[in-house]
């Protein structure tokens, strides 16, 4: 039993080093680099100060934190309104369509995410594809002004996130146990009663862990905001970039980032408590 | 048991090849040299990075960047060592030389250094023509569409138009954007004065309602497509506006110009500066050099080469009259440069 546990050691060994020096080691670098103060011209200076994080509390650094957060939160309600009724009808195919389903789920991913936002941009620019369809409809008379507006960005973060949240959902649903739903039914539920009491809280791990997938990574992918939103939504991604690549203040986008990687940690944490009073309390 | 043998066999045939493979590439690789260039992506033609390979046997080895800071930091990295040539902007150049990054230029191997036009020499990033090559001038434009816009634009204040609501596009460099602001209220470019700068960016935050969108890269698209009916872009994109369409104008805005110099250097640890030195004296060919400056669109350096370019290249890549007065973006105090990156933030807060 000992060696045993010695040879796992060993074979875990290489992820351990991997782990110190590929994550641990930069991260400490860049909590050091955000006390530092930059140099007039170049690089760092070693004086230790708070200035970089006294400087976050400036009112339009602020605000990137919230515009995220906001963009974020309204994401990942149009997400779930997308991604949970396709994950939850999505288990409730034919075991074939299932495999067509998430095949066809899949081969989006097999082109850079970066190529599939300049598609979007084809279709939401001025006399581009949608402008086209809306007026041979007659909808619209003229080109509207579609792409570089918030809303764009929406769609271009929602289309990027969405296949996690059906995946998460669809894998709960797909272990649920249908005959509760029958069984409820039988003892006399509606049917709308019954997806709320059974189904609903059965798919709630999957819902939770979708939010997770989406939420944390919605935070970052500030090149959506760069192509689809023409640089006009600040998010905290986009500022530690401009910082990193054109301010050259390295100290301060390693304090940005730091304080974005509280905000995570703290939002896992949340979710971490919430999941686990659901396991000990249960729902019924 | 025989199983394992033949394995054992086959296997160490199989080493026997690969090392027989790694000698002969290794052998290979001694005969021909590699030049290790660093610039950002889309520099050169094809046909004159293959026409160098071939002539001198030399293998390109062309890495990109995409921000200035980005090739310094990589630079200060190797601590000037990987990289052969470099070719960047002006006030990166400026700091690269005085990290001691850069060496200096072995004249003797640059029998075409009498080409360059002298116009792009001796400034301020290399006053004494010791470490750059001149690769490409720029003055970045406004262009506009006259059927798009009611009246002549004629400067940056123009811009402030509120007939132009949601429709100019420029492009995402902070210093050259805040800039022309400070430059409409008649200070330069390189004001080290905070409260000037505050001031300048109020005057920005006005401009926000006229702007469709910032974007660094291809902004000549917006308004090509129509996207946006006025765009403040960089030379080569300019040029490429222009070129596919010719109606569109051009405007040397009145409150005076910005300049920038692009220019090669050799890093001080370069690996191969014999290669880096052959590379430059080859693109300062008067005919190389036409082809390149054609090719990326920005205003030719290279006085020789001025005659092997068609016509049109010759008017739209010749600096105009009193262009040469145009200002250079430098570096400024640390202090003004985090009040310059703050106004920008807040303008593009104020977006949308």
């Amino acid at each position: 039993m000992k060696k045993h546990d010695r040879n796992g050691l060993l074979m875990s060994l290489p992820l351990y080093i991997f782990t110190l020096v590929f994550v641990l080691a930069p991260l400490c670098y860049m909590v050091i680099l955000s006390f530092l103060k930059r140099a007039e011209v170049w690089g760092v200076v070693n004086e230790v100060t708070l200035d970089n994080y006294r400087n976050i509390l400036t009112p339009v650094y602020l605000k990137t934190f919230s515009e995220s957060l906001k963009l974020a939160c309204i994401c990942m309600i149009f997400i779930i309104l997308v991604g949970y009724p396709f994950g939850y009808f999505m288990a409730k195919l034919p075991a074939v369509w299932k495999k067509r389903v998430s095949m066809l789920l899949m081969i989006p991913f097999w082109t850079s995410a970066l190529i599939r936002m300049y598609g979007w941009i084809i279709i939401f620019r001025s006399n581009g594809v949608l402008d086209k369809i809306l007026m041979a409809l007659h909808i619209t008379d003229e080109p509207l002004k579609l792409l570089y507006t918030y809303p764009a960005v929406i769609v271009g973060m929602v289309y990027a996130l969405v296949p996690f949240m059906i995946l998460a959902v669809y894998s709960s649903a797909e272990k649920m146990d249908w005959t509760l739903v029958e069984a409820a039914r039988d003892l006399g539920a509606s049917p709308v009663k019954a997806f709320f009491t059974v189904t609903f809280k059965l798919t709630m791990p999957g819902l939770m862990s979708g939010i997770m997938l989406t939420f944390i990574p919605s935070m970052g992918l500030f090149f959506i905001a760069d192509i689809l939103g023409g640089n006009k939504v600040v998010l905290v991604g986009n500022l530690i970039q401009e910082q990193l690549m054109k301010a050259r203040n390295w100290p301060f986008a390693a304090a940005l980032s730091v304080v974005l990687m509280l905000l995570t940690s703290v939002i896992i944490y949340l979710y971490r408590k919430a999941a686990k009073v659901k396991d000990l309390e249960g729902f019924y | 048991m025989k199983n394992r043998k033949r394995f054992g066999k086959l296997a160490l045939t199989a080493m026997a090849v690969a090392a027989a493979a790694l000698l002969t590439g290794c052998g290979a690789k001694k005969e021909a040299q590699t030049l290790n260039l660093f610039t950002w992506d889309g520099m050169f033609p094809q046909e004159v990075l293959s026409g160098f390979e071939e002539e001198y046997n030399i293998k390109i080895n062309y890495t990109n960047f995409e921000y200035d800071e980005e090739m310094l930091a990589k630079l200060e990295t190797a601590k000037g060592g990987d990289y052969d040539l470099v070719i960047a902007d002006d006030y990166i150049i400026d700091i690269a030389v005085s990290e001691g990054l850069v060496q200096k230029l072995d004249k003797s191997a640059l029998t075409n250094w009498g080409n360059i036009d002298p116009a792009f020499q001796g400034q301020f990033y290399d006053e004494t023509d010791e470490y750059t090559v001149p690769y490409g001038a720029g003055i970045p434009l406004i262009v506009y569409d006259p059927a798009l816009v009611d009246f002549e634009i004629t400067g940056y204040e123009d811009l402030w138009n509120p007939s132009l609501k949601d429709n100019v596009a420029l492009i995402g460099n902070y210093r050259v954007i805040d800039g022309i602001v400070l430059k409409t209220m008649g200070y330069s470019f390189n004001i080290n004065d905070t409260a000037v700068i505050e001031e300048a960016g109020k005057k920005l935050l006005q401009l926000a309602p006229n702007v469709r969108l910032i974007n660094d890269n291809n902004t000549q698209d917006y308004i090509i497509s129509g996207e946006a009916a006025v765009a403040f872009l960089y030379t080569s994109q300019v040029t490429q506006a222009v070129a596919a369409r010719p109606d569109l104008k051009v405007v040397y805005p009145k409150e005076g110009l910005g300049f920038g110099i692009m220019a090669g250097f050799i890093p001080s640890q370069a690996p191969n500066a014999d290669a880096a030195h052959k590379f430059l004296d080859y693109i300062l060919r008067p005919e190389i050099s036409a082809q390149c400056f054609e090719y990326i669109g920005y205003v030719c350096t290279t006085k020789a080469a001025v005659p092997y370019m068609s016509k049109e290249a010759q008017a739209s890549l010749s600096l105009p009259e009193g262009a040469q007065s145009g200002e250079f973006i430098m570096d400024i105090s640390g202090e003004a440069n985090e009040v310059h990156e703050r106004i920008w933030t807040e303008f593009k807060a104020a977006l949308d």
